[in-house]
């Protein structure tokens, strides 16, 4: 296992997918039980996205699944790997896209990658590439400041994908951004999803993504979290904004994930 | 253009104030502008001035160098390690609250009369906010970005060069500039106290003799300097932090 994670550094194909297994795991804050003997599994290479009230806990257990937040009781594993700290893995996207504001969007991207000691040449070669693979290409000399909020949470995915990891962890990507922007950049996504075939747990609000996106929807129950149903989402891929929204089984899965969130509140 | 304009008509304002108040009697001898800058070209030409200016940024340098050397690491120590954070801000506040002029007396106790007490005063003027502004500025770093380096799995020193201390520049800077003011303002107290050298004495000396043009020049000089001084950090700082605009 420990040479795969170091081979996986360079710009070299991408390593084979891996699944997620949790068990039973539960996390409290204070008194406040935020999980509650979760159990699910994605699969290796699968999209999957959690859904659920506010405050039930998604965002708890994404960060458990990064080893973000050490687990009170059960277990997250990884590609067979036990988590027990944030290790190379997993790759995190985040809402508030976390850039540093005084770096470029070159040297933001190159982030993760100096992290872990890649040389200054080859960083700067995988990253440029990166830069330009989600579509960012001439904006490697801008600082964030200088750039809309879907451009800012490009930089943020290509931050993630170009340390090259198994599996990508996204919160709420998509929830500071608008409408129209948010469409072309799903597009991206689900363009360089299946280029790179990760597994993928996406946490989200909103349930035309969820549909739009997943393979499986997971809808998490209010506090404390727990799985309350997993949805399978047979749409066919690929699949493009336009035209999937316009189909009558997309309108009736979207209806089918209200029923069962509607119940939920 | 517009600012420039404004500034250049505020020191107009400012000049035809002065030649006002050195018109009407409001005291003996007041000196007018002309008088002073007249009295500023002497000292200058005779070179006292600029021998004065040498010694006092002697002190300055050492005292102020001393302030940033050690109040920054100090500072980003206090940020780091909580507990030293929690005892040394109680020290700084006291530092900060004190009127530090009340500390001259002992410093001449502890290290006589010479350019060390002065860089001394200066230190304990200036180094107290250049602390403080870098404590701050660890406080205030991001919990996003900490946990996203977290999240690559990065090393406490990974963590505190490449987050940390960047985030907290502009705060350390901030300080750091602050810190040139108030180690100005020491710096005269102490010579004005102390006597023996430096600007301060210039102003000491000129006013015993009843030279109060040289007096004004001599104060006029001391803006002027602390002014080019702070305005070129404030430059440097621009350079630093250009990702801010």
């Amino acid at each position: 296992m420990a040479d795969v994670t170091e081979a996986r550094q360079g710009p070299g194909p991408a390593p084979a997918p891996v699944e997620i297994r949790i068990e039973r795991v539960s996390k409290a804050f204070g008194s406040t039980q935020a999980l509650a003997e979760v159990e699910l599994g994605v699969r290796a290479g699968e999209f999957l996205s959690l859904i659920g009230p506010s405050g039930c806990g998604k965002t708890t257990l994404l960060k458990c699944i990064a080893g973000l937040v050490p687990v009170d009781a059960g277990r997250v594993a990884v590609g067979g790997r036990l988590v027990t700290g944030p290790g190379r893995e997993c790759s995190l996207v985040f809402q508030d896209f976390a850039l540093l504001p005084w770096a470029t969007v070159q040297k933001n991207v190159e982030f993760g990658l100096l992290l872990r000691g890649v040389p200054a040449g080859e960083r700067a070669g995988t990253a440029r590439r990166w830069v330009g693979k989600v579509g960012l290409g001439g904006f490697e000399d801008a600082y964030p400041a200088q750039l809309s909020g879907g451009m800012q949470q490009r930089v943020g995915l290509a931050r993630a994908l170009a340390v090259n990891p198994q599996v990508l962890l996204m919160d709420e990507p998509f929830a500071s951004i608008d409408e129209q922007t948010r469409r072309l950049f799903q597009d991206d996504l689900l363009g360089l999803w299946s280029e790179e075939r990760k597994t993928v747990v996406l946490v989200t609000h909103s349930m035309d993504e969820a549909i739009y996106l997943s393979d499986r929807v997971a809808v998490l129950s209010p506090r404390p979290g727990r799985v309350h149903q997993l949805l399978e989402v047979p749409l066919p891929r690929p699949r493009e904004v336009a035209d999937v929204r316009a189909t009558a089984e997309f309108a009736r899965l979207v209806d089918g994930l209200w029923k069962i969130l509607r119940k939920l509140q | 253009m517009k600012i420039h304009t404004l500034r250049a008509a505020s020191v107009g304002a400012f000049l035809l104030l002065w030649e006002w108040a050195a018109r009407v009697p409001i005291s003996f001898n007041f000196p007018s502008p002309g008088q002073t800058l007249a009295a500023l070209g002497g000292l200058l030409v005779s070179g006292a001035l600029l021998r004065a200016t040498l010694v006092s940024l002697g002190s300055l340098v050492l005292g102020f160098g001393a302030a940033v050397a050690l109040g920054v690491p100090f500072g980003l120590l206090m940020g780091v390690a909580r507990p030293v954070g929690r005892v040394g801000r109680v020290y700084l506040d006291l530092l900060i609250a004190l009127p530090t002029a009340a500390l001259v007396p002992l410093v001449i106790l502890s290290f006589g009369i010479n350019v060390l007490s002065s860089a001394a005063i200066v230190f304990v003027f200036s180094a107290p906010f250049v602390a403080m502004n870098a404590y701050g500025g660890v406080r205030d770093v991001g919990p996003r970005l900490v946990e996203m380096a977290r999240a690559f799995d990065a090393s406490p020193a990974q963590l505190f060069a490449r987050v940390v201390l960047p985030a907290a520049l502009p705060m350390i800077l901030a300080g750091i500039r602050y810190g040139l003011s108030r180690a100005f303002v020491g710096l005269i107290v102490a010579e004005l106290l102390l006597s023996p050298f430096g600007l301060g004495r210039l102003i000491m000396l000129s006013r015993s003799m009843f030279e109060h043009d040289r007096m004004f020049a001599t104060v006029l000089w001391t803006l002027l300097v602390a002014g080019a001084a702070l305005a070129a950090l404030g430059r440097l700082e621009q350079r630093l932090l250009r990702w801010r605009t």
